[in-house]
């Protein structure tokens, strides 16, 4: 049976659905991602697991108890915002500390506790120093510690790193993985960047307009969109119409196709005769614009040696695998 | 821009502030010097400098008992302001954000209608009746308030906005506060300053107010500045007196005011 279960769960406000019939069931010491463009409903979907915004109708089950009638401070649940949401009066140690205030912990287990949540996060030096004086990185890391501290039964992550500069938010993705697993903690992880999403997820739940799309392993959401959202959100997939894929292909095609760009091979031998139309240089990776048989296709390619480097213009062949073409709704 | 030509600017600039210092500080300066002064009439300068007329009026029981009651009032309007102000602040942002453009409108009023005007219809409304006023300190009290009011919603709301107040709530809340808990823990402790500075300007504007004190009370709760228009015909060695003694206690409470609002953490 699943940890925490989510059943029939319906969201509006006013006249206006943010989600409906949300069912998904998520087992204990779990990552899972809700991925979604925004306005998806995924925020909104973890504050009503919080507590924080009602629902409308359904069940969310927490270990078999149901949380829908009752309040955010009796739920268990830690969360971290994209926010931070530190307390501005409180030092860091007094921000940690406040749950544990809260739940009236001995002052002396308490000072342990979140002696050792700050190590945890490795901020442990920065106890007595207050929020506006550290980056935001670090701020982030307060508010994890904060919501670590007081053992929640389910971590709720609301894009805690979107507001970071890129190399902090790849350094703290992986700290957060990593206590994740330590502790055994079963996380909720919402976030609109597909690239988080895949590296840091056991499973992942697609979410648009607010509905669940597709859910399941990284592996299968990036090999296998279910439609032509999903494929267009994760991975940079070309869509073809079965128009267009059919002239591509030289069969008929009766539904629309999925192609990854890096499963299209350039190959002397291969049948499909294009053209370079632009290329951009992505770092290891080289991404080619080309046209064949008028439709345009994006394709990926190593960035082995410069020169290997095609010209605009350049006439090329493509081979494309039967199985890097996905027929999607 | 030559070298001359910065200089010559520069010039320019320090004399208009200068001279804008000038006529800002000259009559007060004036102002001090005489009520210093034992007596100045027929000479430039003063014939001599005496602290008697300091003496004679902080000896005064006239003027302590207006002091006072000045203070009383103060005090007690922005007791007032506080103790409505700020829960109407937190359930203004909390609970019904859309409420704040009203509001915005509402606190405008009080600068909207000149105090002349307002105190005509205060009188009319409080002078019988019911809720007969007029002549006790309580209608300045209720009259003080709408005038903090505008002052005061200003300055805490800039503080409420600089500090993302329902992700506060949220995250409290989820560490188990109650909202009771989380106003007071959280969100007063961070309106300290905005509630300070506030307290300090409307002390000192509300201090030196007289149009609704002479109008709607007068002399039978008599105020510092009402005090201050009956002394009128007296010595003006002890009415310069009055005046710095009013000038500085008000310029300490702005300096305080400043100082706060400077204050980094």
């Amino acid at each position: 049976m699943s940890f925490l279960s989510i059943r029939g769960l319906h969201k509006r406000y006013a006249a206006t659905p943010i989600f409906s019939d949300i069912n998904c069931e998520i087992a204990q010491g779990e990552f899972v991602t809700l991925l979604g463009p925004s306005g998806c409903g995924k925020s909104t979907l973890l504050r009503c697991i919080a507590g924080l915004t009602e629902v409308n109708g359904g069940q969310i089950l927490l270990d078999g108890q149901d949380l829908v009638p009752i309040s955010p401070q009796q739920r268990g649940i830690g969360m971290v915002f994209q926010s931070y949401a530190l307390f501005p009066n409180m030092s860091v140690a007094q921000n940690v500390a406040f749950g544990l205030r809260m739940q009236k912990v001995a002052p002396a287990e308490s000072a342990q506790r979140v002696a050792d949540a700050l190590r945890m996060v490795e901020l442990h030096e920065f106890a007595n120093r207050y929020p506006q004086q550290l980056s935001g990185g670090q701020c982030q890391r307060v508010a994890l510690a904060r919501s670590l501290v007081t053992r929640p039964r389910v971590l709720l992550l609301d894009e805690p790193l979107s507001a970071l500069d890129a190399r902090i938010r790849k350094h703290l993705r992986e700290q957060i993985r990593s206590i994740q697993q330590e502790l055994g903690l079963t996380t909720i992880f919402v976030t609109h960047d597909q690239e988080e999403a895949l590296v840091m997820s056991d499973r992942i739940f697609l979410m648009n307009a607010g509905k669940i799309v597709q859910s399941g392993a990284a592996e299968t959401l990036y090999t296998a969109p279910v439609d032509a959202f999903a494929a267009g959100f994760i991975g940079n997939y070309n869509l073809l119409d079965a128009d267009a894929a059919s002239r591509l292909l030289q069969r008929p095609i009766n539904s629309r196709v999925a192609i990854r760009p890096e499963s299209i091979q350039l190959d002397a031998n291969g049948t499909i005769d294009a053209q370079v139309r632009s290329h951009s240089l992505l770092g290891n990776v080289i991404r080619y614009r080309v046209e064949a048989y008028g439709v345009e296709l994006l394709v990926d390619v190593l960035n082995r040696s410069p020169a290997d480097l095609l010209h605009n213009g350049q006439a090329i062949a493509l081979h494309i695998e039967a199985q890097a073409i996905q027929e999607v709704a | 821009m030559s070298r001359a030509e910065l200089t010559a600017t520069s010039l320019y600039h320090r004399s208009v502030v200068w001279l804008l210092l000038l006529i800002l500080l000259l009559p007060l300066a004036g102002t001090l010097l005489y009520s210093l002064s034992s007596s100045w009439s027929a000479t430039i300068l003063p014939d001599g400098l005496t602290f008697k007329w300091y003496l004679a009026l902080w000896s005064d029981a006239r003027f302590l008992a207006a002091f006072g009651r000045s203070l009383l009032v103060c005090c007690g309007a922005l007791v007032l302001a506080v103790v409505l102000i700020l829960p109407l602040l937190f359930v203004t942002h909390y609970y019904f954000p859309k409420l704040d453009g009203l509001m915005n409108l509402l606190i405008l009023l009080p600068f909207a209608v000149p105090p002349v005007v307002s105190s005509v219809g205060l009188l009319q409304l409080y002078g019988s009746g019911p809720l007969a006023m007029v002549g006790t300190p309580w209608i300045l009290l209720g009259c003080y308030f709408t005038v903090a009011l505008p002052f005061m919603y200003r300055a805490i709301t800039n503080n409420l906005q600089a500090i993302n107040l329902p992700d506060l709530m949220d995250a409290a809340h989820l560490l188990g506060a109650s909202t009771w808990q989380a106003a007071w823990l959280v969100v007063l402790p961070n309106l300290r300053k905005g509630l300070m500075v506030s307290l300090f300007l409307s002390f000192s504007f509300l201090f030196g107010e007289f149009v609704f004190a002479n109008l709607l009370v007068g002399t039978r709760y008599e105020t510092l500045q009402v005090y201050l228009n009956n002394m009128r015909n007296s010595s003006g060695h002890f009415n310069s007196a009055l005046v710095i003694s009013y000038f500085f206690f008000v310029l300490l409470f702005t300096w305080a005011a400043n100082r706060l609002n400077k204050d980094p953490s």
